[in-house]
């Protein structure tokens, strides 16, 4: 069975960003990510692109990225479920 | 291989010596420390344990656009070739790109993975630091860019032939082999991509089963 994706979403974000299971777990749609955790860095979305590509079973077009997406936590898992549903 | 290596020996003579090749670029340095903390481990349960450099990386005196693919199978294959006794080459990531050529009495890869999605990250970490630089740049323009220059991605310095290298690289066969994905269960090791952390981290647990499971795996190849 697959797990949702704002659970797969908050792993692989715990994975990339060092957050563990708690940080990870408090996550709310308002929590700031690029500009904000200073872990965020631009080798940081790169990773968390690809990752989601393997770990959803998506492909990301880079023109569909801009800076919201990566804004809080909120926009990605909403880019996500919208990229799962459309692949 | 330029000489450059870390090599953790055993108290008495070893039972065979582990050959870990590494992942490659940032992820080589985000895993060191576990894969160090690994050879301690197998060093105190009678094994060698190497780590080499591979040219143009860590501490390798060759500048990095000088190499490609091709130029690490073959290091990797002479260090393996100089080795006396049983060999293990243990691979992480895009170490397992390159480490078919080395041959071993045993091989071992954890959480294996396709040169193209490596370089793709690369690229992306280099279209998102443009960004914010205020230059735009796509993936595309990069890689036609780097089809006839070097080409400068999270501060490596690649030639245009390891970025096609890259984008092909697959892992390749060998035998006999175990090859382990993170997680649980059997063909699983525990513990968490370290690979992939922004800021790295260390994980002794994981260092520990990583030992394990290949003097495990050693000792079902035949080595005693």
């Amino acid at each position: 069975m697959t797990e949702p994706v704002d659970t797969q979403l908050r792993a692989l974000l715990a994975d990339i960003l060092g957050l563990g299971e708690e940080r990870a777990a408090a996550l709310t749609a308002d929590s700031g990510l690029f500009g904000e955790l200073p872990e965020f860095d631009s080798m940081a979305v790169a990773t968390v692109l690809t990752e989601m590509e393997d770990r959803l079973g998506i492909l990301i077009d880079d023109d569909e990225i801009d800076g919201e997406i990566f804004e809080t936590y909120g926009h990605l898992l909403a880019f996500a479920e919208r990229k799962v549903r459309g692949s | 291989m330029d000489g450059h290596r870390l090599r953790i020996d055993p108290a008495g003579t070893p039972r065979a010596t582990v050959l870990f090749v590494p992942p490659l670029f940032e992820e080589a340095n985000r895993t060191r420390r576990t894969l160090v903390l690994a050879m301690r481990a197998l060093a105190a349960d009678g094994f060698a344990a190497l780590l080499p450099d591979l040219p143009g990386q860590n501490e390798s005196l060759t500048p990095l656009v000088e190499v490609d693919l091709a130029r690490w199978i073959e290091a990797l294959a002479a260090v393996a070739e100089r080795i006396d006794g049983p060999l293990i080459v243990a691979s992480l990531r895009g170490g397992c790109l390159v480490d078919h050529r080395a041959k071993a009495a045993a091989h071992w890869r954890l959480a294996p993975v396709a040169g193209a999605s490596l370089l793709r990250t690369l690229l992306r970490a280099r279209v998102s630091a443009d960004r914010e630089a205020g230059k735009s740049s796509s993936l595309e323009n990069l890689q036609a860019e780097a089809r006839n220059a070097p080409l400068l991605l999270a501060g490596n310095l690649l030639s245009p032939a390891m970025i096609a290298q890259l984008g092909g690289a697959e892992v390749q066969a060998v035998a006999p082999l175990r090859s382990l994905t993170l997680g649980s269960g059997d063909g699983a090791l525990p513990g968490t991509p370290l690979w992939l952390r922004a800021e790295p981290g260390e994980d002794a647990a994981m260092a520990h089963a990583i030992a394990a499971d290949i003097a495990a795996w050693g000792a079902a190849c035949g080595i005693s």
